[in-house]
């Protein structure tokens, strides 16, 4: 005997179940699809038609058999679409040009012509975009399924601050790529150096910096970051902050300036190739070290000044 | 009837379908015979939205179940359980209290401007 319909309809709904439902769905199924072809036939309609009658009302097995077995029907619920779209969007803000900048400054460094600099950096940054949607979004299908009540709910907290200007997500972005930056060009330089020399590189600032100083610097730039990300966490300047901000400028400033004013910011071998062209100014050295005192003041009181004018700005609001 | 209003029907009826279940079932009934019974009374539901919700409202515990193997054919029987009474009457008192509140809509009819 061939298999009916029937049986095929009931095979295709119960085969997705748990097994411990299995065997009671489908006698179950059986005897209401029996008692609903009898209805039918009980009318005067013919078997046959009476049995696809009955199967094409129940529908497709799959919507069933997930109703049997309270499967969602949806690959994110409204449970959890607006967490993981959330932490999507921040992802996406962070992880791309972190992949971009991280690769193009490691094909750099290790010394890959223009082109495939550009084409690893763009190819990387894309497939890490395409990973990281894949398997943030598989997390939350992964909750959906388990049921788990990871959400929290929704308070007045939340809500966005009134965001005042250099305390927004674009200030931020700014200062994290600038730190960034900042650190390629110091690995760039001390590490390929800009200028070479006999197929050597020479870098501009002295290698004898490292460790401590170096690490210093590092540090400096690491924590300027992290304050950032404290503006941007807070939504405005404050005292604290503007107090941070100031200690950070000072410490820059006398980090540089020590190091300018006993010589040792700039590499001595990368002066004396600068000297080494004919026709330099025998001042340069003395000229050099007076320019950048002053642009370093300069741009420090501005960076102090500008946090301590955004805190009092903020305060009056 | 037009289909344009179908949606919003079929949100006001979602609920209902629980509420007649649990009544019906307080006198032991299966699977087609309570499809009839639904029917009969007014509630028009799918049988591919009955058959699954008999087994969640199982699980829940509002209802019990039994086979009989009497019959021709063996039926899953179910019944309505002391929890599953407690539920089918919070939910009939909430009917009631919806049917007071929308009947007092039409009798006072005062526009939302007035305090």
């Amino acid at each position: 005997m061939t298999t009916t319909l029937t049986q095929r309809y009931i095979d295709a709904t119960v085969s997705s179940l748990p097994p411990d439902l299995q065997s009671d769905v489908r006698d179950e199924l059986e005897g209401s699809i029996a008692d609903a072809v009898a209805a039918r036939t009980d009318q005067g309609e013919d078997p046959d038609g009476a049995e696809k009658a009955v199967l094409t009302e129940l529908g497709d097995p799959a919507i069933l058999a997930a109703g049997y077995a309270d499967r969602p029907l949806h690959l994110l619920g409204p449970r959890y679409f607006l967490t993981w779209w959330r932490l999507l969007k921040l992802l996406l803000w962070i992880v791309p040009a972190c992949a971009l900048f991280g690769v193009g400054l490691a094909q750099a460094l290790m010394g890959a012509d223009v082109g495939t600099i550009i084409g690893e950096a763009i190819a990387t940054s894309l497939s890490a975009t395409v990973h990281l949607v894949f398997w943030t979004t598989l997390v939350f299908v992964v909750l959906e399924r388990a049921g788990s009540e990871t959400c929290s709910e929704w308070s007045l907290d939340q809500l966005p601050e009134a965001r005042e200007t250099g305390a927004g997500r674009s200030d931020l972005i700014a200062s994290l790529v600038f730190a960034a930056l900042l650190l390629g060009a110091l690995a760039w330089d001390q590490l390929r150096g800009y200028v070479h020399v006999d197929g050597q590189g020479l870098a501009i600032l002295n290698p004898d910096l490292w460790p401590w100083a170096m690490l210093g610097l590092i540090a400096l730039i690491l924590l300027e970051a992290a304050l950032a990300v404290a503006v941007y966490a807070q939504g405005r300047w404050s005292t604290a902050l503007a107090v941070v901000n100031t200690a950070l400028s000072v410490l820059f400033m006398s980090w540089s300036l020590t190091l300018i004013g006993n010589d040792l910011l700039l590499n001595p071998a990368f002066m004396d190739h600068v000297l080494s062209d004919p026709g330099t100014d025998e001042e340069l050295p003395r000229v050099l070290a007076t320019a950048m005192t002053a642009g370093i003041i300069i741009i420090s009181v501005w960076d102090i000044v500008d946090g301590w004018r955004k805190a009092s700005r903020d305060r009056v609001r | 009837m037009s289909e344009e209003f179908d949606p919003h029907l079929q949100e006001l009826r979602r609920g209902t379908i629980v509420l007649a279940c649990l009544q019906l079932l307080r006198t032991p009934g299966y699977g087609y015979g309570l499809l009839e019974s639904l029917e009969r009374h007014g509630f028009a539901t799918d049988a591919n939205t009955l058959y699954p919700l008999l087994r969640r409202l199982e699980k829940q515990g509002y209802l019990t179940s039994a086979w009989n193997t009497e019959d021709a054919r063996p039926r899953k029987f179910y019944r309505t359980s002391a929890d599953g009474i407690r539920l089918a009457d919070v939910l009939h008192a909430e009917w009631r209290a919806l049917t007071a509140a929308i009947t007092s809509l039409a009798d006072a009819p005062t526009s939302p401007e007035e305090h």
